[in-house]
């Protein structure tokens, strides 16, 4: 944790001079009695003297020093702070650790306790405890955890919950390890970074709620506190307005430092809050040439040269697509196949210009239907507007993955496709809008009557009829569909590759089918591109790919896959893992884990190899699987 | 809808018993004669039997509890023995003001905080987004009434504008536009100050919200549909976004009540906060004790009304 901490300091310019600021206030509160400071309490110099040289923030008007009071003040922010929170977040891990740890009844009577205690406003009740009790700093630090700790409780009963089934734990309690000891010892050090960042922010908000009861002339008459100087200055604004000013800066100083320091953690600590924050530099457009435009029908449907996308990753460059080269036929089909985290999802994204934030075009071209889109990995613009936002959805549309979550969860799913529709038409009727939805919705067999359901009401193979009705929308003549049948089961998957197959021939559709299964490919699409680690390393006519593979990686795929009618053989998974594409090998991507591998394969990169009409091969030794 | 809603209400019980509770725990814990706590260190002895036989003092320790129970169920906050008003009252008569304030200033906050959020949020660790968010901590980190204090000098010290003081001048208009503009007037300073804090909050709720939404699968399919950046914002990711932020909103009202009355204090807003604050410096507890139940109370319901709205603005909740 301190590692990340320190990583993320470094990265961070406001979390490091935040640190620095609590730290400065630290020395300042230890060292404050030996500084040659005045007296905070000394009544001796002239009241009301402005910011100078003698006093550097000033008098009051009993003539205190306020540069000496500010610093001592620093001792009782920080005391406030860390007591409260200490005190709070011990409350809080004992209380939550139990309610996780045991669960049932003592857990429901403990979360009920916590979201009651949750909803108390806490500054009316320290209000009311230091009324009653007098205005003695511990009251006021004890009350304050007192009304805090259900914050870090819950988080810990979280955190308890998701540790107690891991396997150290459970080994512990297999061997023996007492109820006490095993949460000492094994649960609570492993769950309770998020306690400690949050209680930077409880200790921002402690010092807040001391200062606020001060100001009310509830703080303890006998330490010098920032609050109080508020509360004293206030009725001073107009002849010493420094008297004021300078103890609220340093509470705005503080607790921001907290709250910042807060931050940076959560930021350190949540791997998906740093991908959220990750973002690639975009690279500027380039304006369309005379040749980008080819009307006609020679051009194909679908043309890239060396496209290539990386992602930027915790400062590194993750190439998931490494210089794909493809064409489609008007009409034709291809299938993209390989492992997951192979690229091929990325490279579908990446022909629509749908990349994830942090996702760049490095290099490559790419035209759609005559038309450029990509020159040299830069967006092309005509009039001042990326020719792909022209073409999107009404020339290419694409059938995402899982449509659970492709689809609008707050919106029916009518309403998601007739929002689609005006977009593109916009002058379009009610009547004319209505009609387009029914007759997509009657092509793939949706009964109408689920316009007005929500995606979450539908099954899962309604969810992806509905998504593939949404990409016909506008009758695209180019369809990339990734992954549309996987999360569906083996009944579903088979109608809706049907559906898709019967409506490609119908509406003479073009289609990219994105896949990690063969057979699906198989069943669809005359072409197939087998990717590895970026690359696409054997691309052939379907039945070439199934009768005569020439890569090793693409055998070693066939071999995976479960036959029903052919002979019965073993399933051999391939052995090792995917190649990094952070620092991918050397000589040839899937060399580590080929059984054909020589030494030049693990030192040069293979070259292409054309093995036929249509059929190349990235491989040094590309040919017939040999029996071994 | 209507099991949903009987439910949700049914909860707002053990709140309003916890607190009831504290408090009656808190008053005998609390050093000093019960009895002097609830009349008053210069209470007469008449008042003091009146007292003690109103909370049944002689009675047994379970028997005042239960006393109590029923006396504050029933809409019984006690009495303030400074002003020797029931304390329900005096705090109804404040509410109108508090709620002109905190109202005013939670719509101008949340609106303008989820908006600047969301436009923030659109370029997630650019500069603009790194300093935003860090200015927006800046702004609810700093101590409302001295932020309160500050407006004061500037506005009303040095260039002299506008009002410090009060809800309306004390010679203005009393009906009509006139008074209206009066107190717009008043209003402005405390509303600012209130409205800044809290702004900074929603801020950054709406912008980590919003950032979070524009990485979900749906968004990009819109994207994909090809609809403009700006549309994908503002139409479909702000509205997911709500979500988390109508949450808080209910979660954080203590804050925000908090909030209103340290204002109050530095700028005599006569609600609910000047009451406390007065009553502090009486040290008229019964007044306290009954705003800190009216102030549970509320923000419990709070968190009441922001569930039926997620529960409205979200299809997936089921109103069970």
């Amino acid at each position: 944790m301190s590692a990340l901490l320190l990583a993320a300091i470094r990265s961070r310019a406001a979390l490091g001079a935040s640190v620095a600021v609590i730290l400065l206030a630290a020395v300042l509160a230890v060292l404050a009695p030996y500084l040659p400071l005045a007296d905070p309490d000394a009544m001796i110099a002239v009241p009301y003297s402005p910011p100078g040289a003698e006093h550097w923030l000033g008098t009051d008007n009993f003539g205190r020093d306020i540069f000496a009071r500010i610093v001592w003040g620093t001792r009782l922010a920080l005391t406030v702070a860390i007591v409260s929170s200490a005190i709070a977040s011990l409350l809080g891990i004992v209380m939550g650790s139990i309610a996780g740890y045991f669960g049932g009844p003592v857990d429901a009577v403990l979360s009920r306790t916590f979201d009651v205690f949750l909803l108390i406003p806490s500054f009316f009740l320290v209000l009311l405890i230091v009324a009653l009790f007098g205005s003695h700093i511990g009251y006021t630090m004890v009350a304050i955890a007192l009304t805090t700790w259900p914050r870090s409780a819950r988080i810990m009963r979280a955190q308890v919950l998701s540790l107690k089934s891991r396997v150290y734990v459970q080994a512990a309690r297999a061997a023996g390890a007492s109820h006490t000891h095993t949460l000492v010892r094994h649960i609570v050090p492993n769950g309770i970074a998020p306690i400690v960042t949050d209680a930077t922010i409880l200790m921002g908000l402690a010092i807040l709620t001391e200062a606020g009861l001060s100001f009310l002339g509830l703080g303890d008459q006998n330490v010098v506190s920032w609050g109080r100087m508020i509360f004293e200055g206030q009725r001073q604004l107009r002849l010493a307005p420094w008297m004021s000013i300078f103890p609220g800066l340093s509470l705005l100083v503080l607790v921001a430092a907290f709250n910042l320091v807060g931050d940076g953690l959560n930021q350190a600590l949540s791997p998906q809050l740093r991908r959220l924050a990750a973002r690639a530099t975009p690279r500027k457009p380039v304006a369309a040439e005379p040749g980008d435009s080819v009307t006609g029908t020679d051009a194909p449907m679908l043309e890239a040269r060396g496209l290539t996308l990386a992602y930027a990753l915790d400062g590194k460059m993750l190439r998931a697509v490494d210089g794909v080269s493809f064409s489609l036929p008007r009409g034709g089909s291809l299938g993209i196949v390989g492992e997951s985290g192979c690229g091929k999802s990325s490279l579908g994204a990446a022909l629509l210009q749908v990349m994830a934030p942090n996702a760049t075009l490095e290099s490559g071209d790419v035209s759609i239907d005559g038309r450029t889109v990509l020159r040299d990995g830069r967006v092309v613009q005509a009039n001042g507007r990326d020719v792909i936002a022209d073409m999107r959805w009404t020339s290419v549309s694409i059938i995402f993955q899982s449509a659970m979550n492709a689809l609008n969860p707050v919106m029916t799913v009518g309403r998601q496709l007739a929002e689609a529709y005006r977009l593109h038409k916009p002058a379009a009727t009610q009547a004319q809008v209505d009609g387009r939805i029914a007759e997509v919705f009657d092509l793939i067999g949706i009964p109408r009557s689920r316009l007005p359901a929500y995606p979450h009401e539908l099954s899962g193979g309604m969810r992806q009829r509905v998504m593939i009705a949404l990409s016909l929308l506008h009758s695209p003549g180019l369809v990339i569909a990734d992954e549309p049948t996987t999360a569906l089961d083996v009944l579903v998957q088979d109608q809706i590759l049907g559906e898709i197959d019967d409506l490609r021939r119908r509406m003479r559709l073009s289609l990219i089918l994105i896949s990690h299964d063969m057979g699906a490919v198989a069943e669809t699409c005359e072409r197939v591109a087998v990717m590895y680690a970026g690359e696409i390393v054997e691309i052939a006519p379907t039945d070439v790919i199934f009768e005569g593979a020439s890569h090793p990686y693409t055998q070693a795929l066939l071999a995976a896959l479960p036959t029903v009618t052919g002979p019965r053989r073993e399933l051999v998974s391939i052995p090792g893992e995917t190649a990094s594409l952070v620092n991918p090998p050397a000589g040839c991507r899937f060399s580590p884990r080929c059984t054909r591998a020589q030494d030049v394969c693990r030192s040069t990169p293979p070259p292409r190899v054309a093995l036929g009409p249509a059929h190349d091969a990235l491989c040094h030794f590309p040919g017939p699987e040999r029996a071994s | 809808m209507r099991r949903y809603l009987l439910l949700r209400v049914f909860q707002l019980v053990p709140v309003t018993l916890v607190v009831i509770v504290l408090n009656f725990l808190l008053v005998h814990l609390a050093p000093g004669d019960v009895s002097i706590v609830l009349a008053g260190d210069n209470a007469d002895p008449a008042y003091l039997a009146i007292i003690r036989e109103r909370y049944g003092l002689d009675r047994p320790f379970l028997e005042q509890l239960w006393r109590y129970l029923v006396q504050v169920g029933s809409g019984d906050l006690g009495v303030s023995f400074r002003s020797r008003e029931p304390v329900f009252a005096e705090i109804m008569s404040r509410v109108p003001a508090t709620l002109l304030l905190v109202g005013t200033s939670l719509v101008i906050s949340v609106v303008l905080g989820t908006l600047v959020g969301a436009w923030i949020a659109r370029r997630p660790g650019s500069a603009l987004d790194s300093s935003v968010s860090a200015l927006a901590v800046a702004l609810f980190s700093m101590p409302v009434f001295w932020l309160g204090l500050m407006l004061v000098l500037l506005f009303a010290v040095e260039l002299q504008v506008l009002p410090a003081m009060g809800m309306a001048s004390v010679d203005g208009p009393r009906d009509g536009v006139g008074r209206v503009l009066d107190v717009a007037q008043h209003m402005i300073l405390p509303v600012l100050a209130l409205t800044t804090v809290s702004f900074g909050q929603y801020v950054r709720l709406s912008r980590s919200a919003v950032a979070e939404v524009m990485s979900e699968s749906y968004i990009t399919t819109v994207r994909a549909i090809g609809f403009p950046e700006r549309t994908i914002l503002m139409h479909y990711a702000l509205r997911n976004a709500l979500l988390p932020v109508v949450t808080v909103l209910g979660l954080q009202l203590g804050l925000v009540l908090t909030g209103a009355v340290l204002t109050e204090t530095v700028f005599s807003w006569p609600g609910l906060g000047r009451l406390i604050y007065d009553a502090i410096l009486a040290r008229d507890t019964p007044i306290i004790m009954g705003a800190f139940i009216a102030m549970s109370v509320t923000v419990a319901f709070a968190s009441l009304l922001t569930d039926l709205v997620y529960a409205a603005l979200d299809p997936r909740v089921k109103l069970t």
